[in-house]
């Protein structure tokens, strides 16, 4: 099967390191794997798109999802749910949502306010079949101690809602070979995740 | 680390490090790079496998130099690569037409990464396929990463053959993408040679000249005999379609993809090698078609190739390209689309214009998320002290350089006034200088001080009058590409300590007043600066501080936290300063009630105080718990 997967969130919270995460695991599983990973300019604060595409061996496929055709995106932040719309549409895409918002300094300086959860979810239902928000920054930070295990929780959490069609052994494998500190306290946010979405 | 997994194992890897890949099967023994995205990562991979794989890796001053350092080793019989991105050529290229005339002895390839769309660079987006063509240089030009590896290991036995030197040529949607790659075999890197004396081969004062010159035409004319029609491609070949493709680089991927969305199985040509291209290749393929479309990114270099071969082979056949699609920017599937559709007289009815028009609708009134310098950049804090002291306004001009600090071109300092290229800050100032009475204040990196910034500093030195105030933000690396050291940095790309050289002694050297300060300290820059503001001559002010992501990175690795400032609601004025003037991101200000709320991110604060010190009320102080 095909399934296009695109992450988006600020650079430097981790989203390009679960991008990778989520590739491993799919290479496991032995799907072929293509995606986007900008770096550079584009990193520093700046928003990030990413993706995951996965296809059986005998496709072409290119490296990004094409407009209106994701069928899940992980947001790691919630205004960066909006902009990543331009992927996804009412059929077909489901979002997970991060309530852990990152507000941008050019709201500060140029007086406009940043979205209510309520809002964001508002603007995108024109754009998905569902939309699931969480608080795993939050609930990593209490858990854990930092929200960045946030990220590998949302991966349980959309495991656990059907919306990975990848193995949790090879989830689990992938960070023990991506993430390079404290993989106890991924895995143990994975799972965390894992009983969040059941 | 999947970069040194055996042979025949599958592993997902960024297209860069599938090049780094490709180069360690081909067993290069020297590797040497000035760091540029989208090309970085080539050189951090290697980095960090160079000791192992015993291989010589060297971070230099410039491009010029890593492009000589590799040559040198290759004309010495050690296969030998740069990288770099597309400007990067442009420093570079002073050395790449007489090395191509010399040709080389073992294996040399450059890796030259475009960037279309600008996703890394801003400047322009030159296209180094006109490079191949002015050098003569073989240029191949992998699609994904697994074509990027392959063809890399190839361009050093192409290289060798021919003794030419060989482009690998790029883009952004290639080198930073990631993808399944099945493995190839390593081979043992061989780092030792000898030059070979030979003044009648290396003479290249006329006549000599002209013979290299001849020399080169025949070896390209080889290349395009020998692998013309073997390395280009045909897919869909059993096809009686009298309409064709022909693409280059990542467009062949999403050729591929739409001809399937569409169902259509037209021939297709995928060209691998853009230089020299090859009009037996070419003929064949379009001797018995009526139309062909041709899908390149940026200018139409296949296109014109095609156009002229068809007036020999086929001149009644219709070319499509630069007529139906931008030459700027990057494709997607989703411009290219509607010029298949039409092309293949197919509609899939999808509305996707209408999608996003629905999709701009609910972008309305967001903030906007910019690129932004980190919590902590000692960047803010200079470029702060710079605007308190010489202000703002048409009296004073702030040219930019290259590095995170370009980011000072967006609000709240809007002090980039123009940015060209590599050091070019200090010349366009100096310019400016010559025949205006504005006050200019230029920025330049550590990095690039030492890549390009020195002749146009001594440039200062040599002529009477005034000069710009010339600012070197030195954060102790080259932050922009990912940290990697410089000569001032006082460590080597395998991370040996090394003696560094320190920018102010150079300085002075090059005739400058200097004065050297702690870029978190505003006092310091602001005393600095009102000294130096009234200097004449060249005047230099070393702005010190180390790159606070890297700082914070290491103090993760230690263990070790750091003081993070918190705001005294009893003292706050709400005056903003700290968030619309000085405009750190982990500084919040919550507009919720009535009343604006400022509060620092306990989470987000890398401890560096300045906004202490910035707050006009004394409002913002060490908080008593301490943040990792």
């Amino acid at each position: 099967m095909n399934y296009d997967i695109m992450l988006t969130g600020v650079g430097g919270e981790g989203v390009l390191t679960t991008q990778v995460v989520l590739a491993r695991a799919a290479n496991f599983d032995r799907y072929m794997v293509e995606g986007v990973q900008l770096h550079g300019l584009a990193q520093r604060g700046g928003h990030i798109p990413a993706f995951v595409r996965l296809h059986p061996f005998n496709q072409t496929v290119s490296p990004a999802v094409m407009q209106a055709n994701a069928d899940l995106i992980l947001a790691f932040e919630p205004l960066e749910a909006i902009r990543a719309a331009y992927y996804a549409r009412k059929e077909k895409t489901v979002f997970l949502i991060n309530d852990d918002p990152l507000k941008p300094v050019y709201g500060n300086i140029l007086d406009i306010p940043y979205p209510s959860t309520e809002e964001i979810k508002k603007r995108v239902s024109g754009f998905a079949k569902e939309v699931h928000v969480i608080r795993a920054s939050e609930t990593a930070k209490q858990k854990f101690g930092k929200k960045i295990y946030g990220n590998i929780l949302m991966l349980g959490y959309a495991k656990a809602k059907g919306l990975l069609p990848i193995s949790e052994e090879s989830i689990i494998k992938a960070v023990k070979e991506t993430v390079r500190y404290d993989v106890d306290k991924n895995i143990k946010a994975f799972k965390l995740g894992l009983e969040m979405g059941r | 680390m999947d970069l040194l997994k055996p042979a025949g194992k599958k592993v997902v890897l960024l297209g860069n490090e599938a090049i780094a890949r490709g180069a360690l099967e081909a067993g290069v023994g020297v590797f040497a790079a000035y760091p540029g995205t989208p090309s970085s990562e080539v050189p951090i991979a290697l980095s960090r496998v160079a000791k192992q794989r015993g291989l010589i890796f060297e971070y230099t001053a410039n491009e010029k130099v890593a492009f000589e350092t590799a040559a040198g080793a290759a004309l010495s019989g050690v296969r030998a690569m740069t990288s770099m991105k597309h400007f990067g050529l442009n420093v570079a290229a002073d050395s790449v037409g007489p090395i191509a005339y010399y040709g080389t002895k073992a294996g040399f390839v450059i890796l030259v990464a475009d960037d279309p769309n600008g996703w890394s660079s801003a400047q322009s987006e030159q296209d180094t396929r006109y490079y191949s063509r002015m050098f003569k240089v073989p240029t191949l030009e992998p699609s994904d990463p697994q074509e990027a590896l392959d063809l890399t290991r190839f361009a050093f036995d192409l290289s060798e053959e021919f003794h030419v030197p060989v482009f690998v040529r790029s883009t952004t949607k290639v080198s930073h993408v990631i993808e399944t790659v099945t493995l190839g075999k390593f081979k043992k890197p061989k780092t030792r040679g000898v030059f070979a004396k030979d003044l009648e081969h290396y003479n290249n004062i006329r006549p000599g000249l002209q013979k290299l010159h001849r020399e080169l035409d025949e070896k390209i004319k080889k290349i395009e005999k020998k692998y013309g029609k073997k390395i280009n491609k045909v897919y869909n070949k059993n096809s009686k379609q009298k309409i064709g493709i022909i693409t280059s680089g990542v467009s062949f991927q999403y050729t591929m993809e739409l001809l399937n969305m569409l169902g259509a199985k037209i021939p297709v040509a995928e060209i691998n090698m853009t230089f020299p291209l090859s009009e037996d290749f070419i003929s064949s393929f379009i001797k018995d078609k009526k139309k062909v479309l041709v899908v390149e990114e940026l200018e139409p270099i296949v296109e014109e190739f095609v156009n002229k071969t068809a007036k020999k082979v086929n001149p009644r056949l219709v070319v499509h390209g630069k007529d139906l699609l931008p030459s700027d920017g990057e494709y997607t599937l989703e411009l290219l689309l509607p010029v298949f559709e039409k092309f293949l007289k197919r509609d899939l009815k999808l509305d996707l214009k209408a999608h996003k028009r629905k999709y701009d609708n609910i972008l309305k009134g967001l903030p906007p998320r910019k690129p932004v310098m980190c919590y902590g950049c000692p960047h803010r804090s200079t470029f702060y002290a710079v605007k308190e002291i010489f202000g703002d306004g048409p009296h004073v001009i702030y040219p930019g350089d290259i590095g995170c600090y370009v980011l000072g071109i967006f609000e709240p300092f809007k002090m980039q006034d123009l940015v060209v290229s590599m050091g070019a800050s200090i010349g366009i100032g100096h310019g400016i200088t010559r025949v205006s009475d504005q006050d200019v204040v230029v920025f330049v990196g550590d990095s690039t001080f030492f890549h390009a910034g020195m002749p146009e500093l001594a440039t200062l030195r040599f002529h009477d009058g005034k000069s710009p105030l010339v600012v070197v933000l030195d954060n102790h690396v080259t932050a922009m590409t990912g940290h990697q050291p410089h000569p001032g940095s006082g460590f080597t790309a395998t991370s040996n300590p090394t003696k560094a050289i320190d920018i102010a002694e150079v300085a002075k050297a090059l005739g400058a007043e200097v004065r050297v300060v702690n870029s978190f300290n505003q006092k310091q820059l602001k005393q600095a600066l009102q000294e130096l503001k009234e200097v004449k001559g060249p005047r230099v002010l070393v702005s010190r501080g180390e790159c606070r992501l890297f700082w914070k990175r290491s103090m993760a690795k230690k263990g070790l936290s750091w003081p993070v400032f918190e705001i005294d609601q009893n003292k706050c004025q709400k005056c903003g300063v700290c968030t619309d003037k000085f405009s750190c991101p982990a500084i919040i200000k919550d507009t919720s009630g009535a009343l604006p709320v400022f509060k620092i991110d306990p989470n987000l604060c890398w401890g560096c105080s300045v906004c202490a010190q910035v707050c006009p009320y004394g409002a913002i102080r060490v908080k008593k718990e301490e943040s990792k």
